[in-house]
């Protein structure tokens, strides 16, 4: 997206008057869009269609177009599936776990991850089925009653993530949803022309502000809080299992569910903050997004980032400790091997430029953070792609190592993965309230009674 | 909307969070109940002032998720360990520690699904888009900046004039009327609903037939359903006359199947020795071939009673002496080659089994014929077979 | 009331901004109206009209409905039963015919199997005296050749424009006829080595018939230097047969003979059972001097690194020493030839040449010293003398001897003809199944001088090199589709009997020569050569036999057994003729410069089958590499032509250069180049163009050593690069950081016979190291395979890396051919593979073999994680894959440690060669009770369980329990040493037992503990141990 910092922006005098709050938050689904919008959403969609040629390449053609083989049978499109999963992670974070935390500041953006996590979901839950060799038998995955009492294999973990990922999906919509029908109903009564009022009528569900539905919808949204908690922490545990629960010397570990979830979270942030400070800027949102704001992220990133850094060393030691000759010999190549690039730009990714977060001002200037994130959001691809391909292609039987080179088609769905997540929320910017209109309301100055009930 | 006179509910606005919680816990005092409070945000102590209990939703969660949970157990348990057993990696059928996450998952899921739906159709009643209060300016207020509260007709206690000047006297920035809207009707046979349906109908069945029949098996479906391979009777498009199965080159020999040497020979002067030894497994099958070859012609034991009641010239009798006399050899060679009325079965049974009525046949002879010294045989065999 | 609402509406009008909206209530007409009817209650639910939510209902249901109603089944087309069953098959069920393969001068016995008339598979026959039941990978996948789409369907003709164009037999065969009529001068018959009497008889008559006909006879690779040389010394026509069972100790110069040296089905077999582990007393120790590494090579306990040239001097300095050590009178003066100075010149250690001589001293008439067919013929008089003196002669078996129906032509022969045809005395020339421009010598100019010949005439399987050359080509049958006999050693006969009529509208070789014979008084018929086959046995042979029956039923038997045994005796008596021994030369010749040595290749033969898809993705056992032949270089020769694998050096033998890409070989002597033949064909058909490089251009008409041989090449780096595909990572056949990765890891496990001798348990020690046993969460199995349960052993000792199993694999579980960017990509499809490492120096390397398949684990790591359980455990024992529930997630191959598993990455059969085994008649090669698996799916082995079916459905048939010894795997059927042991493993008293329990018996990785089923008998190697 472009970035046009020329735009002066709307100053609040003092506190924002609640309509002022409505008008700016809702400003970009009443006016047009500029042509700079129009641009991105080209560029993006461009890509996303890209991607799905690619797609539908493969389809045709067979997983033959990507780059695997016998011995490296998963490459970009499981890497990518861990990959955006993990970019999953930090919407429900910032939406459950921090409300759960009372944090305040959480309102400014838990729409906006929220949205994110849907997205990036929808991104990951396209490779599993593209990945397979028949797509169109992916159902057998469900279990569906039929008549030959054929049942889907509960001990692998590959169905674990069928039910972790289709719960995690469900789950954040529904929350997300829950959160936005009370912004549906404002809209649909701002709502001037007819259209627009009936699309809102239909998603508000004819809401009424009513305050015995706000009583329950409050606990409602503390229940989902509570739920969505636990399931955030499970679904990239359960996503680790499809290496944990493995054999192979380099997935065959213990410490990867708590070292893919503090990753999940990393990597999901760091998506969150490069999106929003495109998108604060674009749509003039700094006093509601503020720099604040920013800054608590980038010090999550920093923690998260270092305990990433603290897996790293623990997996090499660990395999040296074990003593097991293939857990060692693994642990070296990575490091020396074929893929010692990859693995080598993962750590300094990943574990070193975060750590530039120590410094105030790197937290607080905008540029600046912006390029670690995408460093940071670069490391997490690569460390995934590590840890598939560099185990893959040196496990136990020499005679059947070898080198995975990826075709044109892999960086064409990769790359379409990207356009597809942008294009999704670009469109969701300019069709839903990127800020929670009413949490926000809720929280300004004077929004809730004085503790004598206002008398006087 | 278009609305009706009849009235719904009279409302007011208010414009502090405070006035209308005063509001609200006044109208509760004077004994109202069927009234509601409309702000755009929860305001903390509403529930309170409007006399609340506390939400009900987390039970819906608890019960469902717990059902949920321990349903999916049971299910993984009845599918793996029950329904269809099946033995994977050594593991035992019921594999508890791998049924964990999901069992997780699956309670998550049933609780927060349940939670919403129960929350949307049970405590919102929604979707409700023709509520009466929609699509008025009170609603319009109450979503941005205002507070409002209205009580509506349903209430025993209702008098419109009582309650404006309520509400007036609380300080309502104003007070409203709100009317009921009127039902719109569609008519059942209206020709363009029917014609509609006729379409839906034709299209989606169309649509499934070509999805089902036809896009499923064109590339790259595949169900590995037709595969390149022949199996038997199949046709095959190389050949000329369309058959996958060949017949073999004369003159070659396949492993076990030397020609008869005696094929075509009416009466030969030399024939085969029987090289079975009559077991009782392959008196069995003698049995069983006989049944169902000879006995048709030369009845159930080869009495020359045919089944066929004169349909077809009745077999001779086998146990005529010329018979008896005939080497095993003969009666082979006479099954093999057919002899006068009696086709040739030499394509029909295999070689084991011709012997095997061969012996069969000596078998029939020498039950028909039985000898005193028999007996005795029998009765050791009882004696024996007794203990 | 009314009109306190309207007051009321007044009041409010003075209020500001709000409720504009309200006045619009009283202006509404509808208000009014609703006015004069009072309090008229709607309810909500009138039936008399329809809500939305009912509208949208009814819709989705109509829907719906329709939907289901249109759910249909396929069509699965139509049963096309035989008219008249043949007796001989029943359907569903193999039919067997005896046969004899001609596809090279062996004449193995062979056994088809067929399916409703479609032979599918060719195994070797079991009752033949030599082949004993096996059959190399050439003969397995000569079925292909019979399904080839781009076999020669027609008779072709050539027009002026010199396109061929198809014609009738009729037209071609009066066209030709006239030709032969009009007799102006000779007539040449350019054929391969004739093993069949009868067609050595039809070519006499053709001879009769056209008396200027001259026989040709050539063979690319042949054992005449040796036979001449044997002939000088001992008189005989040909080299005896060696009892390789018998010997002790093995000395193999530049003799391949597990590979391509003679039979190599029979040499394997007898010298595995020189190397039984059952037997360890007599366990023989090989010897292999040789110039670049070989199949033999790999089997050596010992090898020296030898030039081809220098044999000679090595042979004579064995004999100095043995004479040295204990006086054995010898005819000629050995003494210029000294051990320490070859030694020393070649760098061969001293011990091991020590060993050697002590080896051949102590079993002196238990050893044989055997020279390669490629040698100079003094070096095999050399050898012939060398084993006169240790009283090796009796292990020459005496009682059979080889026998051939045609002599071999020279190269000057064909020198001859070739000027003969320049100068034009030659009018017609019949190329009978041969192909003499792709195999004679490039610098004879063979091809050029058939322009000068009026007529030239192929009969051949596949267009080739020749048949565009020539004026008519005759389309023939494939071996299974014709008939014959051959004889090719004293003692047995072998007959060939079709299995299938011809597939297109071709004859058979013999058949269209006998229709030039007879033409004028007989037609071309079927039967033609059937009968005269018949003819010439009863006339001819089966006198001879003098047997008991009458000939029909004779021949018939004989047909059945598909081999005629006879008493004749070759009563040859050794006598060792001293005289021409002064011919040899008394002192070493100096050698340096490269040497060139031209190779028979291990699965292309001479190039016949080119075309064989199977064949050409077989890996070479040396380094694995697929579908190309390459100069095999040491890594010393590398560095001084500064080249690195797959770059592109230029050969120049004395006729041109001619330019290969190297591969590095590890133990290959410095200074040779070693290439593969058989590669290279410009015309075939589809699959074999374009492979590899043909040998043919360094190849001379006047070779100065020996025809493969070649001296004092110049060699040069070439620019250009050519990519050779190997099936494991090139870095693997070298020394690397991996190196011994493999003992250390448990996947092969070795020892030394001393060893073994000393304390037979040895090995159970050592491989408790780095392998330590997990505790397992959940409760063993016991309820589990208390049935039969099926299992594999594997002796590696017995194993020589030949890789016949993996084509019977191919054959039996249609597997498909995937091309050679595929196997780039690493996506072989096999489900078996010999893994070849490598270990020790780089000069000195140590190779061991493994044949890789599914371990059939019983804690199968592969079935854990397969989300939809497409491979489960059956109750036997056997890791079975789903074909049809696979969905392709791939996450088995990850888990699998042995990378067993394979996946059809795309529909390989559309994909290879655009289509080419999509061809209708490819379908036919299929074996219809193994299902052709679709693209995304995952594959591998399943100890051919449509065998396992087959003996289980026997078993019910005749109700016993099954008997494990009963089936018998693809694999283990078609292994040559009977390295494969198959059978149930709960038969505690079988022969299988034996293996599974062996005090030899390991697992590979058995650190994983996935509790496989196949067992290695790990190899030993027969080297001296310090003490011993």
């Amino acid at each position: 997206m472009s970035l046009d910092y020329s735009k002066d922006m709307v100053q609040f005098t003092k506190e924002p008057k609640l309509v002022e709050l409505d008008n700016l938050i809702s400003k970009p689904m009443d006016t047009n869009p500029s042509r700079k919008y129009f641009i991105a959403l080209a560029f993006t969609s461009s890509l996303m269609f890209l991607g799905f040629l690619c797609i539908g390449y493969t389809f045709y053609f067979g997983i033959g177009a990507w780059g695997n083989n016998q011995t490296i049978a998963w490459g970009f499109g499981i890497t990518n599936f861990v990959f955006w999963v993990g970019i999953a992670h930090a919407g429900t974070l910032i939406s459950a776990i921090l409300y759960l935390l009372r944090q305040r500041w959480r309102n400014a953006i838990a729409r906006f991850a929220e949205a994110m996590t849907i997205f990036a979901v929808i991104c990951a839950g396209l490779f599993p089925i593209i990945h397979t060799g028949r797509p169109w038998l992916a159902g057998y995955l469900i279990p569906y009653p039929n008549s030959m009492n054929l049942w889907p294999n509960f001990i692998s973990p590959l169905d674990w993530d069928v039910f972790a990922v289709s719960t995690y999906f469900t789950v954040s919509l529904l929350f997300w949803y829950l959160g936005l029908v009370p912004d549906f109903a404002i809209l649909r009564d701002r709502a001037k022309d007819r259209i627009k009022k009936l699309i809102y009528t239909f998603f508000s569900l004819g809401w009424r502000h009513s305050n015995r539905h706000w009583r329950d919808y409050e606990k409602a949204y503390m229940v989902f809080a509570g739920l969505a908690t636990p399931l955030v922490l499970s679904v990239h545990t359960v996503v680790s299992f499809d290496f944990a629960a493995a054999i192979l010397p380099g997935w065959h570990s213990t410490i990867f569910p708590p070292y893919f979830v503090a990753g999940a979270i990393f990597s999901g942030f760091a998506m969150v903050v490069t999106a929003l400070v495109v998108m604060r800027k674009v749509f003039d949102m700094e006093n509601i997004i503020t720099l604040n704001h920013l800054e608590k992220m980038n010090k999550i990133i920093l923690l998260t980032g270092s305990m990433v850094g603290y897996a790293y060393l623990m997996e090499a030691f660990i395999s040296w400790y074990s003593g097991v000759p293939t857990e060692q010999y693994v642990a070296v190549n990575r490091a020396f091997g074929n893929y010692a690039w990859a693995y080598w730009t993962t750590v300094s990714c990943n574990v070193f430029f975060p750590q530039f977060f120590w410094f105030k001002k790197v937290r607080r200037s905008i540029p600046l953070m912006f390029i670690v994130v995408l460093l940071v959001n670069v490391g997490m691809w690569f460390e995934r792609y590590v840890i598939i391909v560099s185990s893959l292609h040196r496990d136990f039987l020499p005679s059947s190592w070898t080198y995975f080179t990826p075709s044109v088609i892999d960086f064409g769905i990769l790359i379409g993965s990207f356009g597809l997540f942008f294009t999704l929320v670009l469109i969701f910017t300019r069709t839903m309230p990127v800020i929670a209109m009413s949490e926000i309301k809720g929280i300004v100055e004077g929004a809730q009674p004085s503790h004598d009930g206002g008398a006087h | 909307m278009a609305r009706s006179n009849n009235l719904h509910s009279v409302a007011a606005i208010f414009d502090t969070p405070n006035k209308i919680i005063k509001a609200a816990e006044k109208v509760r005092d004077e004994g109202y109940n069927k009234f509601d409070v409309n702000t755009p945000y929860p305001l903390h102590g509403m529930d309170k002032a409007m006399g609340l209990s506390s939400s009900k939703v987390g039970f819906v969660t608890l019960f469902c998720g717990l059902f949920g949970g321990s349903f999916i157990l049971l299910f993984m348990w009845w599918t793996l360990a029950k329904n269809y057993q099946l033995f994977i990696g050594g593991k035992p059928f019921f594999a508890l520690p791998a049924f964990i996450p999901i069992t997780f998952e699956i309670t998550v899921l049933i609780g927060a699904v349940s939670t919403f739906i129960a929350l949307i159709a049970v405590f919102f009643k929604l979707p409700f888009n023709n509520h009466p209060l929609h699509d008025t300016d009170y609603m319009k207020t109450v979503s941005v900046d205002k507070y409002g509260i209205y009580i509506t007709t349903e209430d025993p206690k209702f008098d419109k004039e009582k309650i404006i000047s309520l509400f007036k006297s609380l300080g309502a920035v104003s007070t409203d009327l709100i009317y009921l809207p009127k039902q719109e009707k569609f008519s059942m046979f209206n020709l363009k609903f029917v014609l509609f349906l006729i379409f839906v109908a034709v299209g989606t069945s169309g649509s499934t037939y070509l999805l089902l029949n036809k896009l499923m098996y064109i590339t790259p479906f595949d169900w590995m359903e037709f595969q390149e391979k022949y199996t038997p009777q199949e046709t095959s498009l190389f050949f000329g006359d369309r058959r996958s199965m060949r017949t073999p080159v004369d003159g070659t020999v396949a492993k076990g199947f030397i020609p008869y040497p005696y094929k075509g020979i009416a009466n030969p002067t030399e024939v085969l020795s029987n090289p079975t030894i009559p077991t009782e497994d392959l008196l069995k099958m003698g049995k069983k071939k006989y049944l169902t070859f000879c006995s048709p012609c030369h009845g159930n034991f080869a009495e020359g009673d045919s089944r066929l009641n004169g349909q077809f010239p009745n077999g001779p009798t086998l146990h005529s002496d010329k018979i008896i006399k005939y080497s095993d050899g003969m009666l082979y060679h006479i099954i093999t080659n057919g002899q006068n009325a009696m086709p040739a079965y030499d394509l029909q049974i295999t070689r084991h089994e011709r012997w095997a009525i061969v012996d069969y046949i000596r078998v029939l002879q020498r039950a028909k014929n039985a000898k005193n010294s028999d007996l005795v045989e029998i009765k050791k065999e009882s004696t024996t077979n007794g203990q | 009331m009314v009109e306190n609402i309207d007051n009321k509406n007044m009041e409010l009008e003075r209020d500001p901004n709000y409720w504009q909206g309200f006045f619009s209530i009283q202006k509404d007409p509808e208000f009014d109206k609703a006015k004069r009817n009072e309090e008229k209650k709607i309810s909500d639910n009138d039936n008399s009209g329809l809500s939305r939510r009912k509208f949208l209902a009814l819709v989705g249901a109509s829907a719906a409905l329709a939907g289901v109603g249109c759910a249909d089944y396929r069509d699965k087309g139509e049963i096309m039963p035989y008219n008249k069953m043949p007796e001989e098959i029943s359907l569903g069920n193999p039919t067997f015919y005896a046969s004899t393969c001609n596809l090279c001068s062996n004449s193995c016995g062979i056994l088809v199997r067929t399916r409703e008339g479609r032979p599918i598979k060719i195994d070797g026959n079991p009752e033949h005296t030599v082949s004993k039941g096996k059959i190399c990978a050439r003969g397995q996948a000569s079925i292909l050749d019979l399904y080839d789409p781009d076999r020669l369907q027609n008779p072709l003709r050539k027009t002026k424009e010199g396109k061929f164009i198809k014609t009738t037999w009729d037209s071609a065969n009066k066209e030709f006829f006239k030709v032969l009529e009009s007799a102006q001068g000779q007539i040449a018959v350019i054929t391969h080595q004739i093993n069949s009497p009868t067609t050595k008889k039809l070519l006499d008559d053709f001879k009769k018939k056209y008396p200027t006909t001259k026989i040709y006879t050539y063979e690319l690779f042949n054992d005449s230097i040796r036979n001449k040389a044997w002939k000088k010394c001992y008189g005989t026509d040909f080299y005896p047969i060696i009892k390789w069972n018998e010997a002790k100790v093995i000395v193999s110069l530049e003799a391949d003979f597990l590979g391509n040296d003679g039979n190599k089905i029979e040499n394997a077999r007898l010298f595995a059972e020189g190397r039984d582990v059952e037997n360890i007393k007599n366990f023989s120790r090989l010897y292999v001097a040789e110039a670049n590494m070989s199949l033999t090579g790999i089997n050596a306990d010992y090898r020296l690194k030898v030039k081809p040239e220098l044999q000679y001097e090595f042979v004579m300095s064995l004999l100095n020493e043995l004479n040295r050590r204990d006086n054995l009178e010898l005819p000629i003066s050995v003494s210029n030839f000294s051990l320490k100075t070859f030694a020393k010149n070649n760098n061969i250690k001293e011990d091991l040449l020590k060993h050697l001589i002590n080896d051949l001293i102590t079993y002196k008439g238990k050893s044989i010293v055997f020279a390669g067919r490629s040698l100079a013929e003094e070096t095999q008089i050399a050898v012939n003398l060398l084993n006169e003196v240790l009283g090796n002669n009796n292990l020459y078996n005496s009682s059979e001897s080889f026998i051939s129906n045609s002599e071999l032509n020279s190269l000057d022969d064909f020198n001859k003809l070739v000027s003969e045809m320049n100068s034009g005395n030659i009018f017609a020339v019949i190329h009978f199944d041969s192909n003499p421009v792709y195999h004679l010598p490039e610098n004879m100019g063979y091809k050029n001088a058939l322009k000068k010949v009026g007529t030239v005439v192929t009969l051949t399987e596949s267009a080739n090199e020749t048949s565009v050359k020539s004026n008519l080509v005759f389309a023939i049958n494939h071996q299974l589709e014709s008939w014959g006999d051959a004889k090719t050693r004293t003692g047995f006969y072998s007959l060939q009997q079709p299995v299938i009529s011809p597939l297109f509208n071709t004859r058979q070789k013999e058949a269209v020569l006998l229709n030039w014979i007879k033409v004028e008084n007989e037609n071309y018929t079927e039967k033609m050569y059937h009968s005269y086959l018949m003819d010439n046995w009863k006339t001819n042979i089966y006198p001879s036999l003098n047997s008991k029956i009458e000939f029909t039923r004779f021949w018939y038997g004989a047909l059945n057994d598909g081999v005629v045994t006879t008493n004749e005796k070759e009563k040859a008596k050794f006598s060792f003729d001293k005289k021409l021994l002064n011919s040899l030369s008394t002192s070493p010749k100096k050698s340096d410069g490269y040497t060139v040595i031209v190779k028979e290749s291990y699965v292309l033969g001479d190039g016949r089958q080119a075309n064989n898809g199977w064949l050409q993705e077989l890996p070479n056992p040396m380094i694995q590499s697929v579908w190309d032949n390459y100069a095999s270089i040491s890594i010393e020769t590398a560095k001084n032509l500064s080249v690195k694998n797959n770059d592109k050096i230029s050969i120049d033998t004395g006729n041109g250069k001619k330019e290969y890409p190297i591969f590095i070989q590890p133990g290959a002597t410095n200074n040779t180049i070693t290439i593969d033949s058989g590669y290279g064909r410009t015309t075939i058909g589809k699959v074999g163009e374009g492979t590899g490089f043909s040998i043919s251009g360094l190849m001379s008409n006047q070779p100065k050593f020996t025809p493969w041989i070649f001296t004092d090449a110049k060699v040069s780096k070439a620019n250009g690069t050519y990519t050779i595909v190997t099936d494991q990572e090139a870095h693997l056949f070298e020394k690397t950081p991996s190196e011994n990765i493999f003992a250390q890891r448990g996947i092969l496990v070795e020892g030394t016979v001393n060893e073994y001798k000393k304390y037979p348990y040895f090995l159970k020690e050592e491989k408790g190291k780095g392998n330590h046993k997990s505790p397992e969460i959940y409760p063993e199995q016991k309820e589990l395979y208390n049935g039969v349960k099926w299992g594999m052993a594997i002796d590696l000792n017995k194993c020589i890396g030949c890789s016949e199993c993996i084509v019977a694999c191919n054959a039996e579980n249609n597997v498909p051919i995937v091309g050679k960017e595929q196997m780039e990509k690493d996506r072989r499809m096999q489900w078996l593979r010999i893994d070849k490492y490598y270990s020790g120096s780089y000069d000195e390397p140590i190779v061991s073999s493994q044949p890789m398949l599914c371990q059939q684990c019983d804690d199968a790591p592969c079935e854990n994680v397969c989300p939809v359980a497409a491979t489960t455990h059956t109750s036997d024992g056997l890791n079975q894959m789903v074909y049809n529930r696979c969905v392709g997630t791939r996450y088995c191959a990850n888990n699998c440690p042995y990378k067993v598993r394979r996946f059809n990455y795309f529909d390989f059969r559309d994909h290879f060669k655009d289509g080419y085994q999509k061809e209708e008649v490819f379908d036919l090669v299929y074996n219809p009770e193994v299902s052709v698996r679709s693209r995304g799916v995952m594959e591998k082995c399943t100890f051919c369980i449509q065998r396992i079916m087959e003996e289980k459905a026997s078993a019910i048939r005749e109700n016993r329990g099954i008997i494990g010894s009963n089936v018998k795997t693809a694999c283990q059927e078609s292994c040559p040493t009977n390295a494969i042991k198959f059978g149930d493993i709960n038969a505690k008293d079988s022969v299988f037992a034996k293996y599974r329990n062996h005090k030899l018996g390991y697992y590979a990785l058995e650190g994983v503990n996935t509790k496989p089923n196949v067992t290695y008998i790990a190899k030993l190697r027969n080297t001296h141990t310090e003490e011993s």
